[in-house]
């Protein structure tokens, strides 16, 4: 029952958004209309093909609602599920954040004087600091996510694929930032 | 007819005449040859791994081939065999599992375990890996030669035939056919298309003034094709696994196969037992792989239903049946699901629809280095001039035969080697998958908002698929979005702009009829397999 009604959900949902789109966003996001005149020759706007898939989206949750009273229909979200990707995001979130300030960070605390990151982003250690600090992080986080405890070999594992990054990309391309140093 | 093979011997010679890597006692060796190798390798040992896909490979290694060869069109073929040979060697690394831990490596060998397991069991594991080596190269071969053949005569009519309404209208069939064999319900596959046409219309169109930006700065350069990609298809599929993982840690735990001490190894006869049921497999996986969205999973069911009711008929009661380790079930299977592949790109490189996620990294390499974009036009056979897209075309056939040979010599004892692989913890290895993934879209886009535009598709490829909304089309309808438009406005131009410019040429009522039909016809069955 809750499957049903979860799709059924889903349906009334995109056919409200979809209803939305085409009758504020589009019309409000687009210069030309669905068809536009130039210089007396008539040719298709920038709002026609967006519109279609509008309207195809609130034929697919016509259609979905449709299914979803004939009966059970597979897929389904369950609390667990969000629990999962809040704590898998936030992982993310924290590791990329560690990945970009890690190593401005290191330069503010340990580099001399006058040294920012910027100047400093392709000498070594300084701009390995951030990608192999996050990328450790990120490993390692979503491994004890899953075994539900940190290990030491989680954070090996983490510490070994982030240095193999820097030892096959770093040392071996020139023309290859890691992150997040195209950034800086 | 002479043209044809001077660009056959064109599309060879710039495979075995493109810029050496090195040389062996003194005779150079191509750099395509080596990546279509690298590839292989990678291909078999990726599907060797539960966990792994072959398109995860594909689209890990294509950002990294292009930082390293360029955007120069010398770039194509390297980054081209790369990318084909790990789309043949996953065919067939994903028996391996499948046959050894009763595990399938790709989902396409799932239909594998029925047969190729119980042997493994009975004691004869390297009997079942030889069989669906065999099975799986001859359906891959068959489908390429098919491929070959087809390809250019298509896209000839093509070019012949349709004029730009009639292709507005295909390309419109294409993607309604994709939204209703795919996915757990018709419904849901029109989503995703819709959800796929939407995104890549962010920030397109004609206007001087970005559309569908809502005034945000970041969006005006649209969202990166690569990011939403890699996102949807493998960052989604990353996170859908460590979910599934983290519910269940032993979800992809494997278990070791006795040896009861039977004799190993391919017996007197197997060969002639499953010639028959390589070549319907083969036929069938062909026919089904030509149907853009149509996916090896039900090629190697249909040709697993074919043999075991064949089998049935003309063996007795009590010779082993169906399910208890017959070799005629593990090559039914594998030549269906291998066959799908090479089929596949049928109406990749004569119509420029891709048909499963191996063809979208193609078309993704395609478009990202420039200099060939698969459609009718790449089969254009000129006289005075050389047409290089042509050659390219028949430099990636000559790929296709080399990774098939190879596939053939070494790709055997090398598959049978990965067994090990598969022990390797799938919670270990798709953090570290991911950790590469988003280090690969930097080094192509060279910007923290690609990770974050890559993550954020990733969460939604991740819903997508606890929905069960079939992520394939969304991929499919991004990449066809701005041909569809393209030849739309083109074609509403030429008419002088006549609202039914669709509707007046029977070709294109035909396609239009059929892409309504498709859905309405493609439901009744109702559910259907993701």
């Amino acid at each position: 029952m809750r499957r049903i009604n979860q799709n059924m959900a889903l349906g009334a949902v995109i056919v409200a958004l979809a209803l939305f789109a085409l009758f504020a966003w589009v019309p409000n996001d687009t210069v030309s209309g669905f068809v536009e005149s130039k210089r007396g020759r008539l040719s298709i706007g920038d709002a026609m093909a967006p519109g279609i898939a509008f309207g195809l989206m609130a034929l697919s949750g016509l259609i979905l609602l449709l299914e979803a009273r004939k009966g059970d229909m597979p897929g389904a979200l369950e609390q667990r599920t969000f629990a999962f990707l809040l704590v898998a995001l936030t992982a993310c979130a924290v590791s990329f954040g560690v990945m970009i300030w890690a190593g401005p960070l290191a330069v503010a605390v340990f580099g001399g004087e006058g040294d920012t990151y910027r100047n400093l982003r392709d000498t070594a250690p300084w701009k390995h600091i951030g990608f192999v600090l996050g990328g450790t992080g990120l490993v390692t986080t979503l491994i004890a996510l899953v075994e539900k405890r940190v290990t030491s070999n989680a954070v090996m594992i983490g510490l070994a694929a982030a240095l193999a990054l820097v030892g096959v990309f770093d040392l071996a391309f020139d023309n290859l930032l890691l992150p997040p140093n195209g950034d800086q | 007819m002479s043209e044809t093979l001077q660009y056959i011997g064109l599309g060879i010679m710039s495979v075995l005449n493109g810029p050496e890597l090195f040389s062996i006692f003194g005779i150079g060796v191509p750099v395509a040859i080596v990546m279509l190798m690298g590839g292989l390798l990678t291909g078999i040992a990726v599907g060797a791994t539960p966990g792994l896909a072959g398109p995860m490979a594909m689209a890990i290694s294509l950002p990294l081939l292009i930082s390293a060869f360029g955007f120069t069109p010398d770039a194509l073929l390297p980054v081209f065999a790369f990318l084909i040979g790990i789309m043949k060697g996953a065919t067939l690394g994903g028996a391996v599992p499948a046959i050894l831990f009763n595990l399938p490596g790709t989902p396409d060998a799932m239909m594998t375990t029925l047969d190729g397991h119980p042997m493994a069991q009975n004691g004869q594991p390297k009997r079942a890996l030889r069989i669906a080596q065999l099975s799986s190269v001859s359906g891959d071969t068959f489908s390429d030669i098919v491929l070959f053949v087809c390809a250019p005569f298509l896209a000839v009519i093509v070019e012949r035939y349709l004029d730009l309404p009639e292709k507005t209208a295909l390309l419109i069939l294409s993607i309604s056919f994709i939204a209703a064999v795919m996915g757990a319900s018709v419904g849901k596959g029109l989503l995703s298309v819709s959800l796929g046409l939407i995104a890549a219309f962010i920030a397109s169109g004609s206007d001087l003034s970005p559309r569908l930006t809502m005034g945000i700065p970041a969006l005006r350069e649209g969202f990166s094709l690569t990011a939403a990609v890699l996102g949807v298809l493998i960052v989604g599929e990353i996170l859908s696994t460590l979910e599934e993982l983290w519910r269940n840690k032993h979800a992809l735990k494997v278990k070791d196969v006795e040896n009861r001490g039977a004799i190993d190894g391919l017996q007197r006869g197997d060969i002639r037992r499953i010639v028959p049921y390589i070549g319907r497999g083969a036929v069938v996986g062909t026919m089904i792989g030509a149907l853009p969205g149509v996916g090896s999973t039900l090629a190697a069911t249909l040709s697993y239903t074919l043999a075991r009711r064949r089998h049935r008929a003309i063996t007795a009661s009590e010779d082993p049946q169906f399910g208890t380790g017959v070799p005629e079930g593990i090559a039914a299977t594998e030549a269906a699901n291998s066959a799908v592949s090479g089929a596949n790109l049928i109406p990749v490189l004569s119509l420029g629809i891709p048909g499963n996620a191996a063809a979208v990294f193609l078309i993704l390499a395609a478009d990202s280095i420039g200099g060939f974009n698969p459609g009718p036009a790449v089969f254009t056979f000129t006289e005075n001039e050389i047409n290089p897209q042509l050659v390219t075309a028949f430099g990636i056939f000559t790929l296709m035969a080399l990774g098939n040979l190879l596939n053939w010599t070494v790709g055997g004892s090398f598959m049978r080697a990965m067994g090990v692989l598969a022990k390797i913890p799938a919670h270990y290895l798709l953090p570290v998958v991911l950790l590469v993934a988003m280090t690969a879209i930097y080094f192509q886009e060279t910007s923290m908002f690609a990770i974050w535009t890559t993550l954020g598709f990733g969460v939604f490829g991740f819903f997508m698929r606890k929905m069960q909304v079939p992520v394939l089309p969304f991929v499919i309808a991004y990449i066809l979005a701005g041909p569809i438009e393209r030849s739309a406005r083109e074609a509403f131009s030429a008419s002088g702009a006549d609202p039914w410019f669709l509707f007046k040429s029977p070709i294109s009522v035909a396609f239009l009829v059929l892409s309504l039909a498709a859905p309405v016809f493609l439901s009744r069955g109702g559910k259907k397999p993701s």
